[in-house]
C-alpha cells in the first residue's frame, strides 16, 4: 500500500476519534468552548489530509462542517442538540469513507449525494437554507424519537396525489406496511388545512411524514408503486449511511472491534501451536499403552476434549482471518484498462464475487498470480481487434473473474473469448525448448498438454512483449498457487477461449497431512495433493522406457521411487506402497516406504536453507516434537 | 358502513371503509358538537383520518390496529 495513502489511514481515524470525543463533551454541553475548538481542530486538519485523496465529496463535506464550528468558536451562532447529531453523522460518514478509501481505493460512486444528503441535513451548513423545510421541521418535532432511537434513522415524505382516495388507495395502509417506523405525522400537504367549505372528502391533501429504523434501500421498494410521491432523506443523527444506502451489513458499529492483522497472525500461530500440542497426547497416550492402559484411556479422553475445544478455537481464529478479496483484487480493473490499453486491445473486464471471504493469507497470495494470468490472457489469449473480427468476433474482449466458494475452497475462475490454446502448437514447443520428449508428448492427456504451459521456460509467445512473455511468470503462477496449496485447472476451446480455474482452500491455517517413511526419514504430505494410496504386488511395476509404471484403475501410471528423489534408495519391499498424486494434472504414483499417522497442523513456509529447495513446501512440528519435511508434490512430480 | 351515532357520539364501529370519510363529513356537519368515539374501531381509511384531521372534533379512544393506535392517531389528536 502506498505510504502516504498508509499513514493517512491511521492519521485520518485518529482524526476522527478526536472529532468525536469533541462531539462526545458537546453531546452534554454544546456551549463548551474547549471542545468546540478542540472539534474545530480535528475537523480542520482532517479536511486538509482528506485534500491529498481522491476524496473530494468527503473535502466539501469537513469543509461545510469546519464553516459551522467556525462560527460557533467566534460566538456567531450557538451549537443545538441537532447541531451535535449533525457533526457526529458527518464524522460517522467521513469515517466509512476511510474504511472505503482503505478498502475499495477510492469512495463509493454514491458518496456525492451521501455529503450532499448531510450536508442539506446539517443544520449548521451553510447551505442549510437549501434543506427541504419540511425536513428540518419534522427533526423538531420528533427530537424525542430521534433521542431515543439507537440505529440511524430515515425520514420519508410521502404525498399522494389528489386523486389517490379516488383510485381507491389507502396511503395510511401503505405507511403502515413500512418496517421499522418509529415516528409519524400527518400533514396539510400544502402547508396548512383546506378551509372547510373548499375541503373536498375525497381529495387527498395530507403528506405523511416519519421516521424509520429500516435503511433507505429497504425502504423504497415499498414505494414502488407511486416512486414520484416520496422523498427518503437521512435523519442527522447517525443516519446517512442508511439513508444513502450504504448501510454495510453490520450494523452494530459498536460491536466490530478493529484488530491488527499481525495481532490476529500471532494467534493463528498460537492456535496452530496448539494443535500440535494436542496431536502430542496421541502419542504420548501409545506409549502409556504399553506400560499404563488405565492412564492411556485417561490421555486418550483428554486429548479428545482438548482436540474438540483447539478445532473450535481454530475455527474461530479462522474466521476472524477471513476477509473479502475486494481490497485485494481492487487495483485489478484498473490494471485491466492499463494493460490492455498498453497492448492496444479493447477488453471489457467483468468482476464478480469479489467480495467473497477467504483466509488473509489467500487473499493476500492471489494478487500477483492472478495479475499473471489476467496479463497472460489479454496479451496472448484475447486476440486483436481486426484478429477478432476476422474471425467473426465482436472486436472488445471479453475477460471475467469469477469467484466464488465451494465447500472449503474458494474458486477463482478467469475466462476469456480469446483464441484459445492450441494443444499442438505447445507440444511442439515443449519438445522445442527440451521440456520434455516427443514420446513423452505423445502420452500427455489434454490436460497434461496445457498444463505444460505452467512448465519453467516454457512460452509460446512468438513476438515477446514488454507485458508478458519473457518465459518466466506462467511457472512462477504455478508456483504461487501451489505455496498456497492450491491447484490450477485449464479449459481452453480453440477460436473460443480459455478458462483457468484455481481452487484454493479458504481457510488455511492447519493443514490435514499424511506422515509417510521414505529412505529411513519421515515426510509429510499435504492431504489435497494426495490422490490415492495403494499397496500392489511388486509383480505389477512394470518397466516403461527408463522408467516404471503400473497399471491402476485400467490407466497407466508413472511410478516415481520417491526415496532415489530425496537422495536415498528404494527398500524394495513388497507389497509396494504408493502414494498418486495429481499435483501436475495427471495421475504420478510415488513409491515410499510406509504412510503413518494423519496430522493436523500448521505448515511454515520453508526458510533459510530449505527455501532453495524446491521439493519441500514447508515444515511443521509433529506432536513430540520433531520437525517434519513437508513435501510439495507438484514440485516432486513435476 | 360503520357509523352509529347515538345522541352527541359518533361511533366508529370496526373496519371504517373509505365510503366512511363522506358518511362522517355529513355527521359532523349535521351534529357540529359531536364527539367522535374511536374505542370500537379497528382501522380508518386514510380518507377519514385526513377529514379528523381537517375537522378537528373532539375524539375519544383510539382504534384498536396497532399501528394507528400507535402512530396515526397520536399525530392526529396532538396537532
Amino acid at each position: 500500500m502506498d505510504e502516504l495513502l498508509e499513514q493517512f489511514l491511521i492519521e485520518g481515524r485518529d482524526l476522527v476519534a478526536d472529532a468525536n470525543a469533541a462531539f462526545a463533551a458537546l453531546q452534554g454541553n454544546p456551549a463548551d468552548a474547549g471542545a468546540i475548538d478542540a472539534a474545530f481542530r480535528a475537523v480542520h486538519t482532517l479536511k486538509g489530509s482528506v485534500g491529498l485523496f481522491d476524496m473530494a465529496p468527503a473535502e466539501r463535506l469537513l469543509h461545510a462542517t469546519e464553516d459551522g464550528l467556525s462560527l460557533a468558536r467566534k460566538g456567531e451562532t450557538r451549537l443545538t442538540d441537532v447541531d451535535v447529531a449533525a457533526l457526529v453523522a458527518t464524522i460517522d460518514q467521513i469515517d466509512r469513507w476511510i474504511d472505503e478509501l482503505e478498502r475499495d481505493g477510492a469512495l463509493g460512486p454514491d458518496a456525492s449525494d451521501i455529503a450532499e444528503g448531510l450536508s442539506v441535513a446539517n443544520a449548521m451548513d451553510g447551505r442549510a437554507e437549501s434543506a427541504p423545510d419540511w425536513i428540518t421541521a419534522l427533526i423538531d418535532r420528533q427530537q424525542a424519537a430521534m433521542r431515543d432511537s439507537e440505529m440511524p434513522l430515515v425520514a420519508f415524505r410521502y404525498v399522494p396525489d389528489s386523486d389517490a382516495f379516488f383510485r381507491g388507495e389507502d396511503p395510511l395502509a401503505l405507511v403502515a406496511t413500512l418496517p421499522g417506523i418509529v415516528a409519524l405525522d400527518i400533514l396539510p400537504a400544502a402547508g396548512q388545512w383546506p378551509a372547510l367549505e373548499a375541503f373536498e372528502v375525497f381529495s387527498c391533501v395530507m403528506a405523511i411524514e416519519g421516521l424509520s429504523s429500516a435503511t433507505a434501500d429497504t425502504l423504497r421498494p415499498f414505494f414502488r408503486l407511486v416512486p414520484d410521491q416520496f422523498t427518503l432523506l437521512s435523519a442527522p443523527t447517525d443516519a446517512a449511511d442508511a439513508a444513502q444506502g450504504v448501510a454495510e451489513p453490520d450494523v452494530q458499529a459498536a460491536a466490530v472491534l478493529r484488530v491488527d492483522a499481525r495481532r490476529v497472525d500471532a494467534l493463528a500461530d498460537t492456535v496452530g501451536e496448539l494443535v500440535v500440542a494436542a496431536n502430542a497426547l496421541a502419542v504420548l497416550a501409545e506409549r502409556a499403552d504399553g506400560i499404563d492402559p488405565p492412564l492411556a484411556l485417561g490421555i486418550r479422553a483428554a486429548q479428545a476434549d482438548l482436540e474438540r475445544a483447539v478445532g473450535a478455537a481454530s475455527r474461530a481464529v479462522s474466521a476472524v482471518r477471513l476477509v473479502s478479496l475486494g481490497p485485494a483484487l481492487r487495483r485489478l480493473p484498473r490494471l485491466v484498462r492499463e494493460i490492455a490499453v498498453s497492448l492496444g486491445k479493447d477488453i471489457r473486464f467483468v468482476m464478480t464475487g469479489e467480495q467473497t471471504e477467504v483466509d488473509k493469507q489467500i487473499a493476500d497470495g492471489l494478487f500477483e498470480p492472478l495479475l499473471h494470468l489476467v496479463r497472460n490472457a489479454i496479451d496472448h489469449g484475447i486476440e486483436d481487434a481486426a484478429d477478432r473480427t476476422h474471425v467473426g468476433k465482436l472486436p472488445t474482449g471479453n475477460l471475467t473473474l469469477a469467484i466464488g466458494r465451494e465447500a472449503d475452497d474458494v474458486v477463482v475462475t478467469l475466462a476469456d473469448d480469446g483464441a484459445g490454446i492450441d494443444r499442438d502448437n505447445i507440444r511442439t514447443t515443449a519438445i522445442t525448448r527440451g521440456l520434455i520428449t516427443a514420446e513423452a508428448s505423445e502420452a500427455l492427456s489434454d490436460a497434461g498438454t496445457l498444463a505444460l504451459i505452467f512448465a519453467p521456460g516454457f512460452s509460446t509467445a512468438q513476438a515477446v512483449s514488454s507485458v508478458s512473455g519473457r518465459g518466466v511468470g506462467m511457472d512462477a503462477v504455478q508456483a504461487a498457487i501451489d505455496r498456497m496449496r492450491g491447484r490450477i485447472e485449464i479449459d481452453s476451446v480453440i477460436g473460443r477461449g480459455t478458462r483457468f480455474t484455481l481452487r484454493l482452500p479458504a481457510n488455511a491455517i492447519t493443514t490435514r497431512l499424511l506422515v509417510i517413511d521414505v529412505a529411513n526419514d519421515r515426510y509429510a504430505v499435504p492431504f489435497d495433493q494426495i490422490a490415492e494410496t495403494v499397496r500392489i504386488g511388486i509383480d505389477r511395476l512394470a518397466p516403461v522406457g527408463t522408467g516404471m509404471a503400473c497399471v491402476l484403475r485400467d490407466r497407466t501410471v508413472p511410478v516415481l521411487s520417491l526415496a532415489e528423489m530425496l537422495g536415498g534408495t528404494d527398500s524394495g519391499a513388497s507389497p509396494v506402497k504408493l502414494l498418486v498424486t495429481r499435483a501436475s494434472g495427471d495421475p504420478v504414483a510415488l513409491r515410499v516406504d510406509g504412510f503413518h499417522e494423519r496430522l493436523d497442523a500448521m505448515v511454515r513456509p520453508p526458510s533459510g536453507l530449505l527455501a532453495n529447495m524446491p521439493l519441500i513446501g514447508g515444515t511443521t512440528t509433529t506432536g513430540d516434537g520433531a520437525v517434519l519435511l513437508v513435501l510439495n508434490m507438484a514440485e516432486v512430480v513435476g | 358502513m360503520s357509523l352509529r351515532i347515538d345522541g352527541l357520539t359518533i361511533h366508529i364501529v370496526g373496519n371504517s371503509p373509505v365510503e366512511d370519510a363522506e358518511l362522517l363529513l355529513s355527521a359532523l356537519q349535521r351534529i357540529p358538537d359531536a364527539t367522535i368515539d374511536l374505542s370500537r374501531a379497528t382501522r380508518l381509511h386514510s380518507a377519514s383520518v385526513q377529514l379528523l384531521r381537517v375537522l378537528a372534533p373532539p375524539t375519544v379512544g383510539s382504534p384498536s390496529d396497532p399501528f394507528q393506535a400507535t402512530f396515526v392517531f397520536p399525530a392526529v389528536l396532538n396537532q
